[in-house]
């Protein structure tokens, strides 16, 4: 057995799981974290992305053991008890999930492109949503999600800039 | 560390707080109140409901992750099963050994096909077993199911079983599976499952007044629908007798009365639950695993859920027919059509599934939304022992349409007409008849053309 | 080289089963409070039918969508239907429980006449009102009414119907018949980009014109119509299942199927043509199928119009196109003098 201890949404976990586990069986099967989801277990449609030390990763090509001492953050840790984050508004605002079952990972890969570059061109959050396969919404509505939050995060870091200024 | 301690905040979210709603709004916003941008929260509170862009609350739920998909469902004591495929086109079942799989530690019961008390359904023929019991079809069919503690035990259970095959022959092409000298795939019946023909005016004669006549063949491949979610589902019992099935099924009526039937049970002790599925688009529109899952649920006392990998999503489940379509067109040097005669030779797979349906709106639709006096279309559906084709958006729509508008740009080209000139000629207007004679109402065919051209800035070249 | 070409797709779709009964059956329950509850046996499966069919609701009983709780897919608390499949659901489903909410209101319409001094029929449902038609300012919102009604009166407004499109059997010999009550219509047109030493192919936009009937959600309509479009656009360039000699499959996983990625989707323009249909739903018709039914067709012909060949047997992969280019240069240079 794999003892596994680890950073996810900001609480330290720890498993004891056979070493062959992926960070996804992880995720679902032992800290019940069902949000990832399993699509085709091989790295082929990006509906287990989860963000890990700042990247977005496929969680099923990854091990448990190699997430030991890592900061996780999957789609349970982005919204507050006051707010949804975003990325999660902007998505449902309009109209970017339909079945939703590759929105959780959309959403991560949207999140991991947007804390490393804050106004993403089209071609650029094209690239970011090319990992996640989706058969639902033929990905127009995701990137305008993506603009749309891109935008409100621009607003918020300018409006706490300004806050702290004053 | 005892991660039991750390209990996720999640469950005490206030997704009220989340809203944002002012239960004070009128129900009807003031002019003055509307935001420059509208908001789709709004939305929701308009009293005038039609024509809304309002948001899905189960998006939220998306959004969130928190939407329960089966995979997503744990209940105690739960068992996971898989099953084992056959990976031969066409065979008789010699045998089946399932002692090695049972003996196995982790291993709670396996179940073949022969204990199935009516191994057999179908929306039209019931010509597909739950698991192959004496004959296999196609390389994906299923030969048995195991339950066990875990996925991974049901997984190496899974190559423990033996079966033996004799292999028989078998019939990929349909076009081949036609002839009567091709091996029948369900003898002993014709492997032409079911035909429909459609027949206006005298395209002969329609033929023999036109001014050119134009001709070609055009075929499509076979298509998997590719949910992101596989076909999953749990059966569990109650200490009643009373089968309770979670399926990513579209259709729990048509379901039940299948569980019904496969198993012999009264309606009333079945209950069909459908979670949020995630992508259905014609491929969860039947039984699959169902049957089976229950039976092992019944030996084992324990719930028992199966998730199909995505490579059976492939051999496994049902996919787009593949249909090989010849038109010919007597048209006037106008480009007006005057007859269309069309044959269309649909790939059936190894069971009928959706066929039936397939074919008849693929033979009816076929002609395109055109005032065509003389028509003639007749339509074949025949088996081969590849994965069954079924359901899928469209029903055969879009394999005819990519063949009667190709062959409408080649009509146009052969004429020098403009395409969009061409099209608009003979489309259907408000109450022309259809190729079966229907008088058709609130039909605006033009007026997509139209509002498209004018859209894309066509500009018209003959 | 790039060369560019435009094309068209145009198509018809039937909205329901082929004939064959496909009925539909719905419960609506207006709470004492005046919101509402709508019980039907369709399963979400991502289309957002749940929403749909609950503003319709919603319209019928004069309250907003958010006032209308949708509970389906369970044979043992919902009614019976056919499913979610043909693109059936806004229009069979939708109408069905449009005759719902109509029996439940006509109950709230009897517990409200005597309070509002009419009659039944001379009542209407507007912005959470129950007031007289034409006019208005004698009105009882529908809470109140609800409650007399169920607290009262002894009379819950809860209200069930079925519905299954009227249809003629097709005669076996000539398939006249009327086999569908209603069809949709759309128009795509596609741009594309032919590179003609590649054989490759890129959408650059699709301008689609889609009838729906009345778009209950336009929002769902669109979703519906990029959803479509991208798997049309697959179905034009990338997918197919391959076999081998022994009829086993290929390419069973997402790394050798070649479905549309974020990268392979063109720019889309959509617009809705409300084609009013008096059957449907306040003239609503459906959507999900026939957004994938014209892509196609409309890229093929782009192709066509870009580098002048013509591809009969889909997926137009590359190698395809590219062959078909050579062929044609090749044919060409065999022209004798």
């Amino acid at each position: 057995m794999t003892d596994v201890t680890l950073t996810v949404n900001g609480q330290t976990r720890s498993a004891s799981v056979p070493p062959e586990t992926t960070l996804l069986v992880l995720l679902r099967e032992h800290l019940n974290l069902t949000g990832a989801k399993l699509g085709c277990d091989v790295g082929d449609c990006g509906a287990c992305t989860v963000i890990v030390d700042g990247m977005a990763v496929n969680s099923c090509l990854m091990l448990a053991g190699q997430a030991n001492g890592r900061n996780v953050t999957t789609i349970e840790g982005l919204a507050t008890r006051d707010r949804l984050h975003p990325v999660q508004k902007a998505f449902e605002d309009t109209g970017a999930l339909q079945c939703g079952f590759c929105g959780p990972g959309a959403i991560m890969a949207s999140k991991a492109l947007l804390d490393d570059n804050p106004n993403p061109s089209v071609k650029e959050i094209r690239d970011a949503l090319s990992g996640s396969l989706c058969r639902c919404t033929g990905y127009t509505k995701m990137i305008d999600a993506v603009q749309e939050a891109a935008r409100v995060l621009r607003n918020e870091a300018t409006k706490e800039l300004t806050d702290a200024r004053t | 560390m005892d991660d039991k301690t750390e209990v996720l905040e999640r469950e005490q979210l206030d997704i009220e707080i989340l809203r944002d709603v002012n239960l004070r709004l009128p129900a009807v916003v003031p002019r003055e109140a509307f935001p420059a941008v509208p908001l789709t929260v709004d939305a929701r509170l308009q009293t005038r409901a039609v024509g809304q862009r309002a948001t899905r609350p189960d998006c939220r739920m998306h959004g969130l992750g928190q939407t329960k998909y089966i995979d997503d469902i744990k209940l105690p004591g739960m068992l996971y099963a898989r099953i084992k495929r056959a990976g031969i086109s066409s065979a008789r079942i010699k045998r089946i050994d399932t002692s090695a799989a049972e003996a196995m530690p982790g291993v709670m019961a396996v179940v073949i096909g022969e204990e199935i008390p009516v191994n057999s359904f179908g929306p039209t023929f019931q010509d597909q077993p739950v698991l192959a019991a004496d004959r296999v079809f196609h390389a994906g069919d299923g030969v048995a199911a195991v339950a066990a503690v875990t996925e991974q035990i049901a997984n190496e259970a899974l190559e423990k079983i033996v079966v033996e095959y004799e292999p028989l022959p078998a019939v990929f092409d349909p076009v081949e599976a036609m002839r009567d000298v091709a091996p029948k795939v369900h003898a002993p019946n014709s492997n032409i499952y079911a035909s429909k023909v459609v027949r206006i005016g005298d395209v002969e004669k329609g033929f023999a007044v036109s001014d050119h006549i134009f001709e070609g063949r055009f075929s499509t491949q076979m298509i998997e629908h590719v949910s992101l979610e596989p076909h999953a589902a749990i059966a569990d019992w109650d200490a009643t007798g009373r089968l309770t099935i979670y399926a990513t099924i579209g259709r729990i009526t048509l379901a039940r009365a299948d569980m019904a039937r496969t198993l012999k049970l009264p309606m009333s002790r079945i209950r069909l639950i459908g979670t949020t599925v995630g992508g259905n688009f014609g491929g969860k529109n039947e039984i699959s695993q169902e049957p089976a899952l229950a039976l092992l649920s019944k030996k084992t006392g324990r719930p028992v859920k199966s998730v199909f990998t995505r490579s059976e999503e492939f051999t496994s489940s049902t996919t787009r027919h593949p249909i090989i379509m010849d038109y010919k067109s007597g048209v006037t040097k106008e480009g007006r059509i005057v007859a269309r005669q069309i044959r269309l030779v649909l790939d059936g797979g190894a069971y009928c599934s959706w066929s039936a349906t397939t074919l008849g709106k693929a033979c009816i639709l076929s002609p395109g939304p055109y005032k065509i006096d003389n028509v003639l279309t007749e339509a074949f559906v025949v088996y081969t022992n590849k994965t069954m084709t079924g359901a899928m958006r469209g029903f055969g729509a879009p394999q005819v349409c990519f063949a009667y508008e190709s062959h409408m740009d080649d009509i146009a080209k052969g004429l020098g007409k403009d395409q969009l000139e061409i099209r608009l000629l003979n489309a259907f207007d408000e109450g022309s008849s259809s190729p079966t004679g229907q008088v058709l109402h609130s039909v605006v065919v033009k007026e997509t053309l139209n509002k498209a051209a004018a859209r894309f800035g066509w500009e018209s070249q003959s | 080289m790039k060369r560019r070409g435009r094309g068209i797709g145009c198509m018809w779709y039937p909205i329901g089963f082929t004939v064959d009964a496909n009925p539909s059956a719905a419960t609506v329950k207006v709470n004492e409070d005046g919101t509402a509850t709508v019980l039907t046996g369709t399963v979400e499966t991502g289309q957002g039918a749940l929403t749909v069919l609950g503003q319709i609701a919603a319209e019928a009983l004069g309250i907003a969508t958010d006032d209308v709780h949708v509970v389906s897919g369970d044979t043992d608390v919902t009614p019976m239907d056919t499913g979610a499949i043909a693109s059936r659901t806004t229009y069979v489903t939708g109408n069905a429980i449009y005759l719902a909410a109509e029996a439940a209101k006509a109950i709230l319409f009897e517990a409200a006449a005597p309070m509002l001094g009419v009659k039944p029929s001379q009542l209407e449902a507007k912005d959470r009102m129950i007031q007289v038609k034409n006019f208005p300012q004698r009105a009882v919102t529908i809470g109140e009414v609800a409650f007399r009604s169920q607290v009262v009166l002894g009379q819950p407004a809860i209200g069930s119907a079925t519905w299954n499109p009227p249809t003629v059997a097709m005669d076996p010999e000539t398939g006249q018949g009327k086999p569908f009550a209603t069809y949709v219509y759309a128009t795509q047109i596609a741009e594309v980009d032919v590179d003609d030493e590649t054989g490759e192919v890129e959408v650059l936009r699709i301008c689609a014109a889609h009838d729906c009937g009345t778009a209950i959600n336009p929002m769902l309509v669109e979703g519906q119509v990029e959803g479509g479009i991208s798997m049309g656009v697959g179905m034009a360039l990338q997918e197919e299942m391959l076999f081998d000699a022994n009829g086993r499959i290929v390419n069973p996983s997402l790394t050798n199927y070649i479905m549309p990625t974020s990268l392979d989707m063109p720019e889309i323009h959509v617009d809705i043509v409300q084609g009013f249909d008096p059957t449907g739903p306040f003239g609503a018709k459906g959507v999900g199928e026939p957004t994938a039914v014209p892509t196609a067709a409309a890229i093929l012909n782009a192709i066509h119009d870009a580098v002048g060949v013509r591809i009969t047997a889909l997926p137009a992969t590359a190698e395809k196109v590219l062959a078909a280019i050579k062929a044609k240069k090749g044919a060409l240079k065999q022209i004798p003098r």
